[in-house]
């Protein structure tokens, strides 16, 4: 117990980064030693920077009480702190290269069990990665498949919430403190992670968000993961960087492949090009993953044996009779005047003049808007704005 | 001696008559005048004596006083020169007395002695002949526009040479002196035609036509949003152009403001139905009237026309929120320490705005506006303005092969008169009530005017829980409804009228 206030104590220097952590860790494993070591020790494993705040932060705090006042008026307000020390430190984070020292987490942490995916992309995201990214998230949350992601505008948080809504676990890790919801808008989202999942970070409570926290951020979001989908990013993004990133942590990249004149998939439509995995649809992008993690043995409990010994233990059974497909909308029971014109709407919003022109000026503006409204009242279309319209 | 001469002060766009009285009675040599006199009106003794001097006319050591009387009016602009200085000359005895009777006055006197044009003609005369006023002496430049008024004579004069040959002579040498203006004529049918623009001309947008032409048969508030170039002004500018022809008493008020602004510029009635369209970097008094000086703003000069608000997310909030009033009442009142202004503004307001900062909103591709960037610029604009927009509609860029492929439709004279029709309807329905149209049927009396039938009440409420709308808009649906039912020249309305209107409900609902 003891232990973990050190562990958050190192955590909350500004300046050390999870390299030097590590590294500090490695010569003492137990972070209390630090309090006494030598300062030519330290010397010797931090850059100058580092060393001091080190050499600052060790002055102020002489007794361990300090940090247990800290860490329990944390604990008051349902902040949770989990060091790498500590047994239910998510296992994915150890594997990657200089692991957090410690998490900050409100609701739970990831368990260690469900296969868990990252669906990223970008915050200014088109209807068509709307519609996936709700999709995706569903389907994965309908399969116990855990969604992480950064709480963001667009296509991460419309992913996680479409998680929680299909009843899955959803976990988003912020560049910002845990008591802190950013952006405002997502409120709502954000209560509903602490209910059925989890907010995580690596920053102090009370840190507000900025730029510079979101590419350490996104390293946490691909190291919580066995897989990241790429649902839409333009080529100068800030989820390619996630993606850099989750190379380097050997983490599957499956991209969301694009018409190459959107602007919103030349990212995507690039990272195919350079080799990433396609993903076609939810159905068969779990499937490989589910393949993948048995061959690394990251669910060695696949296997008939285990299977039967743990039985209803752990693992949820999950039906599998749902076969995914994308036209799942065929429009069997709607209106018949109304079904030439909803095929002529697509995920890309439409302008009605659009649509009309389409139909060979069969409609005036007024009768083809009626029409429309029609379909977007039995929920086949959206109105995105007052004159364009798209399947849903 | 003493004398009195007619003339006339505006109160806003209306008038009263003032009576110019002189006397000149032995003394120390002076000249005072009082009266309630702004400086303008003061600076008129050097005037009319420097005016009197060069034409060689002069000016005995007396003890002048002129008095402009009802005393606690306040006397503004520069239309009491000819009057005063008609006061002394009679006064002076330069002609008979009692031949400037019941004529009244008005004009600028140059030190040459020419008269120039003044400000106010029209309603002036309008008000004096009510009264019984029959002949008017007024600057040549304003001659046109005083003699609209029937059954009265009006002289335009360019000398106060002519002035004083005028009075010198007999009653029947005058008319050759000074003759009377003609009458102008009334306006045609031709005549009222929108102002050279048609909708003919709009290629596409035929949503945005639509709503145009909703608007102008309810007279509903419109917003048309779309990406630059897509054809916002080029329909603004001919929504005059379908709405009726002004009548008479129309025209007269209209052109009154335009007289009183100084805007006239020698035309004798104004026929058409006014557009203005302010940049949005006009300052609120330019917008709602005022000035030392008060005259009439931008939205008076809309009098029974279009105002129309091009970019509307750049104008100030504060100026925007000044609309609220003469939305509400159709008329500007401005307070000044002399007293209230009263100056009409039954507009229809049109305005346009971008989607977004860039313009090419819900276009993914190509906007890069964050969606907090997309609220801010949406934001800009003022609820309670937005509350008075019944109508909403978008417009796509035109690319330019259409422009030359597609017909334009309907013309301007065509959708003039379905507009016709649909508010002779409204004439009917509101006879006997305060309203006119259904755009400006109060919440409270929604449901006396445009009442629906039970299932459509609920097909309404089923709609707004499907489509997430706010019951704030509803009212103004229905209303918008209820124009569409009459364009459609049918007195229930019905559900396609009703879906109608949905699809052009007001902006907030999309920005929510």
């Amino acid at each position: 117990m003891e232990e973990r206030y050190y562990h958050q104590w190192l955590q909350n220097m500004k300046n050390l980064t999870a390299r030097y952590a590590q590294k500090l860790l490695q010569r003492f494993p137990e972070p209390r030693e630090l309090l006494d070591a030598p300062e030519n020790w330290l010397e010797e494993i931090l850059p100058p920077a580092q060393f001091r705040e080190l050499l600052e932060r060790r002055r102020e705090v002489r007794t361990v009480y300090g940090m247990q006042e800290e860490y329990e008026r944390l604990m008051e307000k349902g902040i949770r702190f989990v060091s790498c020390h500590e047994k239910t430190y998510p296992r994915r984070l150890l594997e990657i290269p200089d692991p957090p020292v410690g998490l900050y987490y409100r609701g739970s942490l990831p368990g260690r069990d469900a296969l868990s995916v990252a669906v990223i992309g970008s915050r200014e995201c088109s209807e068509y990665g709307v519609y996936i990214a709700r999709e995706l998230g569903a389907f994965l949350g309908r399969r116990g498949v855990d969604v992480v992601s950064g709480m963001a505008r667009g296509i991460d948080g419309i992913s996680q919430q479409a998680a929680l809504e299909a009843g899955g676990a959803s976990y988003g890790v912020l560049g910002s403190g845990v008591d802190i919801c950013y952006p405002a808008s997502n409120r709502s989202l954000y209560d509903s992670l602490i209910d059925r999942g989890g907010i995580l970070s690596t920053y102090s409570p009370g840190t507000p968000a900025a730029g510079r926290n979101f590419p350490a951020r996104n390293r946490i979001v691909s190291g919580l993961t066995d897989a990241l989908v790429v649902v839409e990013a333009r080529v100068k993004s800030g989820t390619l960087i996630t993606v850099d990133m989750a190379l380097e942590q050997g983490r599957e990249v499956y991209v969301v492949p694009g018409r190459v004149t959107d602007r919103l998939s030349d990212g995507c439509n690039r990272l195919l090009k350079q080799g990433a995995g396609v993903f076609l649809d939810p159905e068969s992008f779990l499937e490989e993953l589910e393949e993948l993690a048995f061959l690394k043995k990251i669910k060695p409990e696949r296997s008939d044996e285990e299977k039967n010994e743990e039985g209803e233990s752990g693992r949820k059974h999950w039906p599998t009779a749902e076969v995914f497909s994308w036209s799942r909308n065929t429009p069997r029971d709607m209106e018949e005047e109304l079904v030439p014109v909803w095929e002529q709407l697509d995920l890309t919003p439409k302008s009605l003049e659009e649509i009309g022109g389409a139909l060979g000026g069969r409609y005036s503006a007024a009768e083809l808007g009626v029409l429309l409204l029609r379909l977007v009242m039995t929920g086949r279309a959206k109105q995105i704005s007052a004159g364009h319209f798209c399947r849903l | 001696m003493y004398s009195t001469i007619l003339s006339g002060a505006l109160l806003g766009v209306n008038a009263c008559l003032v009576q110019v009285e002189v006397d000149a009675a032995s003394g120390l040599p002076a000249m005072s005048m009082v009266g309630s006199l702004s400086g303008e009106v003061r600076e008129s003794r050097e005037r009319v004596w420097a005016a009197m001097k060069n034409m060689g006319l002069e000016i005995p050591p007396k003890h002048i006083t002129v008095n402009l009387s009802p005393a606690d009016l306040k006397k503004e602009g520069t239309a009491y020169d000819l009057p005063i200085v008609v006061g002394m000359l009679e006064a002076l005895g330069y002609f008979p007395a009692g031949k400037a009777r019941d004529i009244l006055f008005l004009g600028e006197l140059g030190l040459n002695g020419e008269i120039r044009q003044v400000r106010g003609v029209l309603p002036i005369v309008r008000e004096a002949a009510k009264i019984g006023v029959r002949e008017f002496i007024v600057p040549k430049e304003n001659a046109g526009e005083g003699a609209v008024i029937p059954d009265v004579k009006v002289r335009g004069a360019a000398t106060m040479g002519e002035v004083l040959g005028f009075l010198m002579a007999d009653a029947a040498e005058r008319g050759a002196i000074l003759p009377a203006q003609d009458a102008a004529g009334w306006p045609t049918a031709e005549g009222a035609e929108g102002p050279g623009y048609d909708f003919a001309e709009v290629k596409g947008q035929e949503m945005a036509k639509r709503a145009a032409k909703i608007a102008a048969a309810g007279f509903h508030n419109l917003l048309m949003i779309g990406t630059p170039g897509a054809g916002k002004s080029m329909i603004a500018k001919r929504i005059p152009g379908i709405l009726p022809p002004l009548t008479l008493e129309e025209s007269l008020e209209v052109t009154s403001v335009y007289s009183v602004a100084g805007n006239l510029d020698g035309k004798s009635l104004l026929t058409k139905r006014p557009f203005q369209a302010p940049h949005h970097t006009i300052s609120m008094p330019a917008l709602m009237g005022g000035g030392v000086v008060p005259r009439p703003g931008v939205i008076s000069l809309a009098h029974r026309g279009v105002l129309f608000l091009d970019e509307l997310a750049e104008f100030p909030r504060v100026v925007l929120d000044g609309l609220r009033q003469p939305l509400e009442d159709r008329r500007i009142q401005i307070a000044r320490v002399g007293g209230n202004l009263i100056y009409p503004s039954d507009f229809m307001l049109v305005c346009a705005m971008n989607p977004c900062p860039c313009g090419f909103y819900p276009d993914r591709g190509r906007c890069r506006c964050t969606e907090p960037q997309i609220r801010r610029y949406t934001g800009k604009i003022s609820g309670p303005i937005l509350d008075r927009i019944d109508l909403c509609t978008e417009l796509q860029a035109v690319d330019v092969s259409s422009l030359h492929r597609e017909s334009g439709g309907e013309t301007s004279a065509q959708i003039r008169s379905q507009v016709e029709r649909a508010r002779k309807m409204q004439e009917e329905r509101f006879q006997g009530t305060e309203y006119r149209f259904n755009g400006d049927v109060k919440a409270a009396d929604i449901d006396r005017f445009c009442p629906l039938e039970k299932e459509d009440r609920r097909f309404m409420e089923e709609t707004y829980a499907k489509m997430g709308l706010s019951a704030r808009s509803y009212h103004r649906v229905r209303k918008v409804a209820r124009t569409i039912a009459d364009l459609a020249g049918e007195d229930r309305i019905h559900r396609e009228h009703l879906l109608e209107a949905v699809l052009f409900r007001p902006a907030q609902e999309y920005w929510k």
